[in-house]
C-alpha cells in the first residue's frame, strides 16, 4: 500500500489546518459533522428513513392498523381489496395487520441481539486485543471457535430443545452465537492500537488499565461499534425470522416469521393467498436492507477513503489559463512540465494542490524539489509519474509532462505501462509500505520484470541478482523477506528494483525520510553514485533542504501549491532570494560554527482551499508590504526564478502567472 | 556533591525474543549509567535500535529494568510501591512522544489530556482552576489564543500544533524532567526550531530538565548542555556537547558527527559511504559492538568490552583506542 502515504501529505490541506474559523474546516469525527453528514449521504437516508418507518409500525401498531390480528373474523383467504389491503388468510385474519403487528418482534429482536451480540464483541475482543498474551489467546479461541460453528444448525437443535420458552430464548441464542465476528474485528483494531502512542501516553500519565480500555480504546472504535451492533441486527432479523418460518419458536407469536410459517403451512401461494406468503419476506429484506444501508453509509462517512469523489468541472474553469505553447522535443530535455496544475476534490470543493508549475529536467539530472508537508510536492510527482488517481481523486485539470517529447497527460493507460518501470520508475517513501511482506524480494522484483518484459527466468534471475549488487545488497537477500531487511536495506532494494531496467528516470519520495542519519547519509551516497554511473535522471522530494544540498543539480522550492524559487543549487544556498527559501535555510542548526539562536519559519501555510489572493507566503514573511496583496508572477534573477515582488524591479516577469 | 535529579545505576534492559523453545535476550540497554541535573537538558543521541527509546520507556516505567537501578531525587525506584508513590513519580517526569499523529487520542478535544494529568496528579484543583491552568499550560508553549485551541480536536491541528499540545501535556504535571523522545523528528524542518526553542524557554522559565531524544546530533547541539552517545544498547561516549562535537572521542561519534548533511560545509564527496548497520545485539559475546564498522578496531576490541573511561573533563569514552588527544576529525 503506498497510495496512503500521498493522501496523507495531501490531506492537511483541508483537513488539519486550523487557521480557518471553526466550523468551516473539514471536522471528521465530531459528532455534528457525523450527523451532517448522514443526512447527506443517499445510503443512510434511505436507511434511516426504513428504519423510522419500521420504528413507527413497531411504536403504534394499533393506530394504523386497526383490525386486531388474531381476530379469525374475516371470510377466509380473501384477495387483496381496499378493507384487505394484502388478503385475508386461510384462517380469516387481515394479513395487513399482521404484519403491521409483526413489525414490533422483529425489530425487537434486532435490537436486543445486535445490542447483546455488540456487548459481549466489545467486552471479549477489545479485552482479548488489549491484554494479550495467554487472554488473548484463550479469548481468540472461544471466538474463533464459535466463529467456525456451522450456527444455523445449532441453533435449529437449541432451539427446538426450548421449543416453548419463546422470545426471550431466541433473543438469548442468537446473541451468544452472534458476536463472534464483531468480536474478532474489534480485537483487530485494538490490536493495532495497542501500540499507539496515545495509549502509551495513558500509560505514561499513571491511568488504569480500566480507565484506558473504556475511556481511551472504546471512544476511538465508535465507528466499528455501531458496524458491529448494524451487523449483529442484520443477522437476528434473518436468523429470527428462518428459525420461526421453519417452526422453532413460539407459533402463536406476532412475528413475520410465523406468519411465513402458517402461510407456508397453508400452501398460502398455491391457494390463492400469494401476499400472505409474499410480503413478510418482503418486509424481512428491508428491514435487514435498511440495518446494512445504514452500516454501509456509516463506514463510509467514517472511512473517507471509500468515498469516490468527482471533481466538479465549471465551464469556465475548462479554459485553459495560458495556451498551451506547444513544445519542441528537444533532445536535450527528457523531461519537461509546462502549466501543470493537479486539483483534488474535497467535501468543500476544489484542492489545487499543484498550482501552474513548469520545470524541465535535464538527461542525467539530479533535481530536487522541497517543500513543507501539504505544500504540494508530492502530488506534483504523482502528476509526473501519472499515477494519481482513485482514491486520491487528483486529477490534472490543465497542463502538459513531456516525458522525451511524449505527453504523459494524454497517454492511456496501456501506453504508459509500455514505458512505465522501463523508461521510469518511482521509489516510495516508506519502503516497508510499498513492499508486499508475504512476498520475497526474488519475487516482486520478478513480477515487474515479467509485467514488463519477456525475460527468461534464467535472465530474470540474473538481472535481480544484479540489481541488488548495484546497491550493495549481497544477492542471497533475494530470498529475504522485506521484514527480514533493515530499514536501509529495504530502501536500498526498492531502488534495486527502480532500477531493474535501467531507466532514464527514477522518481523518489522521500526515500530517506524514515532512515538515520548514518543511513540515509549512505543511501544518498549510493543514489548519486549509480546516478553517475548509470546516468539516469533524478526528481528527488524532501522537506529538508540540506539533505540534497550536496547531491542535486537544480532545486525547485515550493510554497503552497506554488513555485516559490526555481535555480542552480549552490547558487540558491548561497545566495537564496525567496524569503521562503532564506526561511528554511535559517531553519535548522548546523554543527559547525557559531551557535545562533533561530528562528526557523513561524506560522503555517494557508489553506489551499482558500488561498489568499495575494502572495502566499505574506503572512508568515517578515519582509511582507503592501505591494504583496497582489499574486506575484515568477521574475528571473540571474538565471533563476523567483516568485517574490523584491525582484519586480530587477527583471521582467517571466510568465503572466 | 550534592544528589543529582535523576541517576542510573547499572540500568539494564532486555528482552526476551525468538520462538518458544530457543528463546534469546535482546540486550536493548546494557549496563548504562547517567546523570541528570536540575534544569539541565541532556540530550541522548544515537540510531534507531540503540536503545535510546527503551531508556525513556524505562525513566517513565513502562519498563521494568532487568538489572540495576534508577535514583530519582536520591530515591531508588524500586521503593516505590503504593500507587500514591507511582503516581507522583509520574508526575514528575511526563513523557513527550515522536509521533504528533498519534500521541494524542482522537476521539477527544486537545485538551484531553491536561485534563486528566490535571485530575489524576492535581486532585486538588476546582473545575475553574483546572479550566484556569489548562489555558495557561496551553499559552505557554505558544498555543494562542488558548480558549479557541481548547476546543478543537487533534485532526483540526497541524504537525507542530499537535506536538506544542504534547509539550502542554507535560507541563500540566508540573514536572522536574520531561522525557522528550525524538519530539521533532517527524515534523516539518522550517517548524521545528520553533518546538527546540519552546523546550529552552521552558527551561528557562519553569526550570524544568529535559532529556531530548535524537539521532539528530545538530539539534542536539542547539539546546543540550550534555549529550551521551549510544551504539547497540553501551553508552559509547559522553560530555559538555560543545566539547563532544568539536572533539568527538569515539570513532562511532565521529561517524554520525559526518553523516550530518550540512549545506554550510564545503561540497565534497570524499566521505566514505558507511554501509554497515547498527547490530541488533542477541546473546551478545564479550568486545566492543562498533568493532565491525570501525576503522580503528584491534585485537583487544575483539575480546574485551569497553569500559567508559574519562578523557578529559567531563569527557567519557568507551573505545580502546581513544585518547585524551588522538581520534580528532581531520576536518
Amino acid at each position: 500500500m503506498t497510495l496512503p502515504s500521498v493522501a496523507d501529505s495531501v490531506e492537511p490541506v483541508g483537513a488539519t489546518v486550523g487557521s480557518g474559523p471553526p466550523g468551516e474546516s473539514t471536522r471528521r469525527r465530531a459528532g455534528a459533522d457525523v450527523f451532517r453528514s448522514l443526512t447527506r449521504n443517499r445510503k443512510a437516508l434511505v436507511g434511516l428513513g426504513l428504519l423510522l418507518g419500521f420504528a413507527v409500525l413497531a411504536l403504534i401498531p394499533g393506530q394504523i392498523a386497526p383490525d386486531d390480528p388474531r381476530a379469525k373474523v374475516y371470510p377466509r383467504g380473501l384477495g387483496p381489496s381496499l378493507h384487505h389491503l394484502f388478503g385475508t388468510t386461510a384462517y380469516g385474519e387481515d394479513v395487513f395487520s399482521q404484519l403491521v403487528w409483526g413489525t414490533r418482534q422483529s425489530l425487537l429482536i434486532a435490537v436486543l441481539v445486535g445490542g447483546l451480540a455488540t456487548l459481549i464483541a466489545v467486552l471479549v475482543g477489545v479485552s482479548a486485543g488489549y491484554l494479550g498474551g495467554t487472554s488473548d489467546g484463550i479469548l481468540s479461541l472461544i471466538t474463533d471457535v464459535i466463529l467456525v460453528i456451522p450456527i444455523f444448525p445449532l441453533i435449529i437443535v437449541i432451539a427446538a430443545y426450548e421449543r416453548n420458552s419463546g422470545f426471550l430464548t431466541l433473543v438469548i441464542v442468537l446473541g451468544v452465537l452472534g458476536w463472534s465476528y464483531g468480536a474478532r474485528q474489534l480485537r483487530s483494531q485494538t490490536l493495532s492500537l495497542r501500540r499507539r502512542d496515545f495509549l502509551e501516553a495513558a500509560r505514561v500519565r499513571g491511568e488504569r488499565k480500566s480507565y484506558i480500555i473504556v475511556n481511551e480504546i472504546l471512544p476511538t472504535m465508535t465507528s466499528l461499534i455501531v458496524a458491529s451492533f448494524l451487523g449483529a441486527a442484520v443477522y437476528a432479523v434473518l436468523f429470527a425470522a428462518g428459525l420461526q418460518f421453519i417452526g422453532l419458536g413460539d407459533p402463536n407469536s406476532q412475528s413475520w416469521g410465523t406468519m411465513l410459517y402458517w402461510a407456508q403451512n397453508n400452501e398460502a401461494l398455491g391457494a390463492g393467498m400469494p401476499y400472505w406468503a409474499i410480503m413478510p419476506g418482503v418486509c424481512v429484506a428491508l428491514l435487514g436492507a435498511a440495518f446494512a444501508l445504514v452500516n454501509y453509509a456509516f463506514d463510509e462517512i467514517s472511512n473517507p477513503a471509500l468515498r469516490l469523489r468527482r471533481l466538479e468541472h465549471k465551464g469556465a474553469q475548462e479554459l485553459p489559463s495560458a495556451p498551451p505553447a506547444q513544445v519542441a522535443a528537444d533532445t536535450e530535455n527528457l523531461l519537461q512540465v509546462r502549466g501543470l496544475t493537479v486539483a483534488y476534490a474535497s467535501d468543500a470543493g476544489p484542492v489545487v494542490a499543484v498550482d501552474n508549475v513548469d520545470l524541465d529536467l535535464k538527461r542525467g539530472e539530479f533535481l530536487g524539489i522541497v517543500g513543507e508537508s501539504g505544500c504540494g510536492k508530492s502530488t506534483l510527482l504523482y502528476a509526473i509519474a501519472r499515477l494519481l488517481g482513485a482514491p486520491l481523486a487528483g486529477e490534472i485539470t490543465s497542463g502538459q509532462v513531456l516525458f522525451k517529447g511524449r505527453d504523459m497527460v494524454s497517454l492511456t493507460d496501456k501506453q504508459l505501462r509500455h514505458i512505465r518501470w522501463r523508461e521510469y520508475s518511482v521509489v516510495m517513501q516508506s519502503a516497508m509500505n510499498a513492499l508486499n511482506p508475504v512476498l520475497t524480494v526474488e519475487a516482486q522484483m520478478r513480477d515487474a520484470l515479467e509485467a514488463h518484459s519477456d525475460m527468461t527466468k534464467r535472465e530474470m534471475r540474473e538481472r535481480s541478482k544484479e540489481a541488488l549488487r548495484l546497491v550493495s545488497i549481497d544477492p542471497v537477500h533475494l530470498l529475504s523477506y522485506p521484514h527480514q531487511l533493515s530499514g536501509g536495506m529495504r530502501q536500498r532494494a526498492m531502488i534495486a528494483m527502480a532500477l531493474l531496467f535501467t531507466p532514464d528516470l527514477i522518481i523518489m519520495d522521500e526515500p530517506t525520510s524514515a532512515l538515520d542519519v548514518v543511513a540515509q547519509r549512505s543511501l544518498m551516497m549510493q543514489i548519486k553514485e549509480l546516478q553517475e554511473r548509470l546516468g539516469f535522471a533524478v526528481i528527488f522530494v524532501t522537506h529538508d533542504m540540506s539533505l540534497v544540498s550536496h547531491f542535486s543539480d537544480r532545486l525547485l522550492v515550493m510554497y503552497a501549491a506554488q513555485v516559490a524559487e526555481y535555480g542552480k543549487t549552490r547558487q540558491l544556498f548561497d545566495h537564496p532570494l525567496h524569503p521562503y527559501t532564506q526561511g528554511l535555510l535559517e531553519a535548522f542548526p548546523s554543527i559547525r560554527g557559531e551557535k545562533v539562536r533561530l528562528t526557523g519559519i513561524p506560522g503555517q501555510p494557508p489553506d489551499l482551499l482558500r488561498p489568499p489572493s495575494g502572495c502566499r507566503f505574506a503572512a508568515r514573511c517578515p519582509l511582507a508590504n503592501e505591494r504583496c496583496t497582489a499574486a506575484p508572477p515568477l521574475y528571473e534573477v540571474d538565471g533563476e526564478l523567483v516568485r517574490c515582488v523584491l525582484y519586480e524591479r530587477e527583471r521582467e516577469a517571466v510568465a503572466a502567472t | 556533591m550534592s544528589e543529582p535529579l535523576l541517576r542510573t545505576e547499572g540500568l539494564t534492559r532486555h528482552f526476551k525474543v525468538g520462538r518458544l523453545f530457543a528463546k534469546q535476550a535482546l540486550h536493548a540497554v546494557d549496563d548504562v549509567n547517567f546523570e541528570i541535573g536540575r534544569g539541565e537538558i541532556v540530550a541522548l543521541v544515537g540510531e534507531s535500535g540503540s536503545g535510546k527509546s527503551t531508556i525513556a520507556r524505562l525513566l517513565a516505567r513502562v519498563y521494568k529494568p532487568t538489572r540495576g537501578e534508577i535514583y530519582f531525587e536520591g530515591r531508588p525506584l524500586s521503593s516505590l510501591r503504593s500507587r500514591k508513590d507511582r503516581l507522583a513519580y509520574c508526575s514528575d517526569i511526563p513523557m513527550v512522544f515522536q509521533d504528533p499523529y498519534s500521541s494524542i487520542n482522537p476521539a477527544y478535544r486537545v485538551t484531553h489530556g491536561i485534563r486528566r494529568a490535571l485530575r489524576l496528579h492535581r486532585g486538588d484543583l476546582g473545575a475553574a482552576r483546572r479550566r484556569q491552568e489548562t489555558e495557561r499550560v496551553l499559552a505557554e508553549v505558544g498555543l494562542v489564543p488558548s480558549a479557541t485551541v481548547a476546543a478543537k480536536f487533534p485532526h483540526e491541528l497541524s504537525g507542530g500544533q499537535r506536538q506544542r499540545v504534547g509539550f502542554a501535556q507535560a507541563l500540566a504535571f508540573s514536572p522536574k524532567l520531561i522525557l522528550a523522545d525524538e519530539p521533532v523528528s517527524m515534523l516539518d524542518v522550517s517548524i521545528r526550531i520553533g518546538l527546540l526553542n519552546l523546550m529552552s524557554e521552558l527551561r528557562e522559565r519553569e526550570g524544568v530538565s529535559f532529556l531530548y531524544i535524537t539521532h539528530d546530533v545538530a539539534s542536539a547541539r542547539y539546546i543540550a548542555d550534555r549529550v551521551l552517545v549510544m551504539y547497540a544498547g553501551h553508552l559509547v561516549e559522553e560530555g559538555p556537547v560543545e566539547d563532544v562535537i568539536q572533539r568527538p572521542k569515539h570513532p562511532y561519534t565521529q561517524l554520525l558527527l559526518s553523516a550530518v548533511p550540512d549545506p554550510r560545509a564545503p561540497l565534497g564527496l570524499s566521505d566514505a559511504a558507511d554501509v554497515g548497520e547498527p547490530p541488533k545485539v542477541v546473546n551478545p559475546q564479550p568486545g566492543c559492538r562498533f568493532r565491525p564498522r570501525c576503522p580503528y578496531a584491534i585485537a583487544e576490541c575483539e575480546t574485551v568490552t569497553p569500559l567508559l573511561r574519562p578523557l578529559g573533563p567531563g569527557r567519557l569514552a568507551a573505545c580502546h583506542v581513544a585518547e585524551a588527544d588522538v581520534g580528532e576529525p581531520a576536518a
